[in-house]
């Protein structure tokens, strides 16, 4: 296995009960790229991610993460394997209960054996890599929701990870703080040689950021490839979504009006 | 996994030379803060950190040497790099000086906290009374105009507080009842009046236990779930939403909860008391041996109507009580998931706290001026 290779899925399949929300899905990533894995509502991006993240059990298929196995991996070995990797959630996550700076030493307390004034310096450092420097002593709730996404991340960096999952780092935020954020995940990437993977609908910031993409619909991969082999992908859901048309819209039921003119 | 720190001190000329090799990771702070404290520069002099030869450094490495760094300057010595290997450089670059290292917020000294405990205190009070003053007009409007009312709402309330409690509340007061008579009796015996246990049970458990016990499980029940509920729905802004919509989250929340606590403990309270006096009863006839329709006549002829329905009253009482601290409670939450848990506790102390106090003015009143 090549050493540059952060993140490799073969075949995975998940399913919720009766439903297989993914079925059969490859991606890798490389080291120092941004990966963007796209696609409409309910087509699985988030699933795929919580396969990848080990919070759901794929029912078939292969997880590497950073060169190990996660599907055959034991609890433990899994949980000193997921320290390498950050991720950022879609709502922040942070604990509400704890300040800021509490929340970005957690993970250093519990999984180093760092001194408290090397904690509290890493802390600080990661907060003004995010320039957040003023909310080490806030709680999130007294944060706004671009904040709490950067200090989301502040967190996900906390142990220097060499892979970064973000669950819609944009979504609910204005343009402006979302390109801010997207440039913040830029700079991430080029001075740590981070893989960084983004799940994400929104197309100013897959323009901006993405490196390669992956594009599923229905649980198929249906493009992947740089942004540009994606966007000019033969398929019609692929073409559908840079186009923002809405594929479905014109075949709907019919509407209110249509149905009164024609009579019943 | 922790390797040794690979280093090398020289001392050279007016200051000396930290050669430091190998990875810097945060399995190795440890020690690179034990050398860098042992070679830490004394008053006047220099420490120059020779990075040509290392290779990651990750950002608890970077931390410390900061760390060094200012301990250094603050003991009037000089911490400074060298030559750097490109990793090195990188590392040092990438971060940036987060705000100096500033002094947490102190917490409240005694007085302090004291002031702030009286005049939350107070707060805490006028808004208490600002919604029991809204609660009390919204269902007296409601009262005037029925049809505004909610039914739905209500009806799904009545089911929650009421007709879910009956099997608890009515095994808890059976118990209760038979508690109390099997107690009296041991006294009662010994004077050969094991017959007035039927008096004992009835008028205590009529006047007293029934709507105590009644109310303290509905608080307990209901009054948590009221604060509970409406807590998560401040957090997650849905009384904002209500709001919002033009639904008035006193008339949408608090009036059906309100009702059916004045309908429902009552009605629990008539079942407690019930299922009490056949706690007594049973042991009467079957642990002391009194004819079934001598204990019954003995029971009812002990009791006036008064005492019954004071009981009653008492019950409404304390039932507009838990509802209101309920979604006192409930409506002052602010932040998140942690303090939701933190009101629904202080809910629940706070219902039984008014419980008894209210119990115990309602005796003095009853007994002393009635």
């Amino acid at each position: 296995m090549a050493d540059d290779v952060a993140l490799e899925v073969h075949g995975v399949v998940a399913r919720y009960g009766e439903r297989t929300i993914l079925k059969g899905v490859d991606l890798t990533v490389k080291r120092g790229e941004v990966r963007v894995i796209l696609g409409g509502s309910g087509c699985g991006k988030s699933t795929l991610l919580k396969c990848c993240i080990g919070l759901k059990e794929p029912a078939a298929g292969t997880v590497r993460l950073l060169g190990e196995d996660m599907t055959a991996m034991s609890a433990a070995d899994r949980t000193s394997l997921l320290i390498n990797i950050g991720v950022m959630f879609q709502y922040g996550a942070l604990l509400g209960s704890l300040p800021i700076g509490e929340n970005i030493a957690l993970p250093l307390r519990e999984h180093t054996d760092l001194p408290e004034d090397v904690i509290r310096e890493v802390v600080r450092l990661k907060l003004a890599l995010v320039e957040l420097s003023h909310a080490e002593y806030l709680l999130p709730s007294e944060l706004s929701g671009g904040m709490r996404k950067r200090a989301a991340l502040a967190r996900a960096m906390a142990l220097d990870p060499d892979l970064l999952f973000c669950d819609e780092p944009s979504a609910g935020l204005d343009p402006l703080t979302s390109a801010e954020l997207d440039e913040l995940l830029l700079r991430m990437r080029d001075r740590f040689g981070m893989a960084i993977v983004v799940v994400t609908h929104e197309l100013h910031s897959i323009e901006r950021i993405a490196d390669r993409a992956v594009m599923l619909s229905q649980g198929h991969v249906i493009a992947d490839g740089t942004l540009d082999e994606v966007r000019h992908t033969d398929h019609p859901e692929a073409k559908a979504f840079f186009e923002r048309q809405a594929a479905g819209e014109m075949r709907g039921p019919q509407s209110a009006l249509q149905a009164l003119r024609s009579g019943a | 996994m922790t390797r040794p720190l690979d280093y090398e001190l020289a001392a050279d000329g007016p200051g000396a030379t930290l050669r430091l090799r190998g990875d810097l990771r945060r399995d190795v702070v440890n020690e690179l803060k034990k050398v860098l404290a042992q070679a830490a520069p004394a008053r006047g002099s220099t420490l120059t950190l020779d990075l040509k030869e290392v290779g990651v450094v990750d950002s608890a490495a970077v931390a410390t040497l900061l760390n060094s760094w200012r301990s250094a300057d603050a003991a009037g010595g000089r911490l400074t790099v060298g030559p750097l290997s490109e990793s090195a450089e990188r590392a040092l670059q990438m971060f940036r000086l987060g705000a100096p290292p500033g002094d947490a917020p102190k917490p409240p000294n005694v007085a302090e906290a004291a002031g702030d405990a009286l005049l939350g205190g107070k707060e805490a009070g006028i808004a208490f009374l600002q919604l029991a003053a809204d609660t009390t007009f919204a269902v007296l409007a409601v009262l005037r105009r029925p049809s505004k009312l909610r039914w739905y709402h209500l009806i799904e309330q009545c089911t929650d507080i009421g007709s879910r409690a009956l099997g608890i509340v009515g095994l808890i007061t059976f118990l209760v009842g038979l508690t109390i008579a099997f107690q009296s009796a041991y006294q009662l015996q010994q004077f050969g009046a094991a017959i007035y246990v039927a008096n004992l049970t009835g008028v205590s458990m009529v006047r007293e236990m029934g709507p105590l016990m009644c109310a303290i499980l509905v608080a307990g029940r209901s009054g948590s779930s009221i604060a509970a509920e409406v807590a998560t729905m401040q957090v997650s802004e849905e009384i904002d939403g209500l709001r919002v919509m033009g639904l008035d989250p006193i008339d949408f929340l608090a009036v059906p909860r309100f009702v059916a606590m004045t309908l429902m403990v009552p009605l629990l309270t008539a079942l407690a008391d019930l299922l009490g006096m056949l706690g007594g009863f049973l042991v009467g006839v079957f642990y002391l041996d009194i004819a079934w329709n001598a204990f019954l006549n003995q029971m009812l002829s002990s009791m006036v109507p008064w005492d019954f329905i004071s009981g009653l009253i008492k019950s409404v009482a304390f039932g507009w009580g838990i509802a209101l601290i309920g979604l006192h409670y409930g409506f002052r939450v602010r932040g998140g998931a942690s303090e939701v848990g933190r009101m629904t506790t202080a809910s629940v102390v706070a219902s039984i706290f008014y419980i008894i106090v209210a119990d115990c003015v309602f005796s003095v009143l009853f007994y002393v001026v009635l």
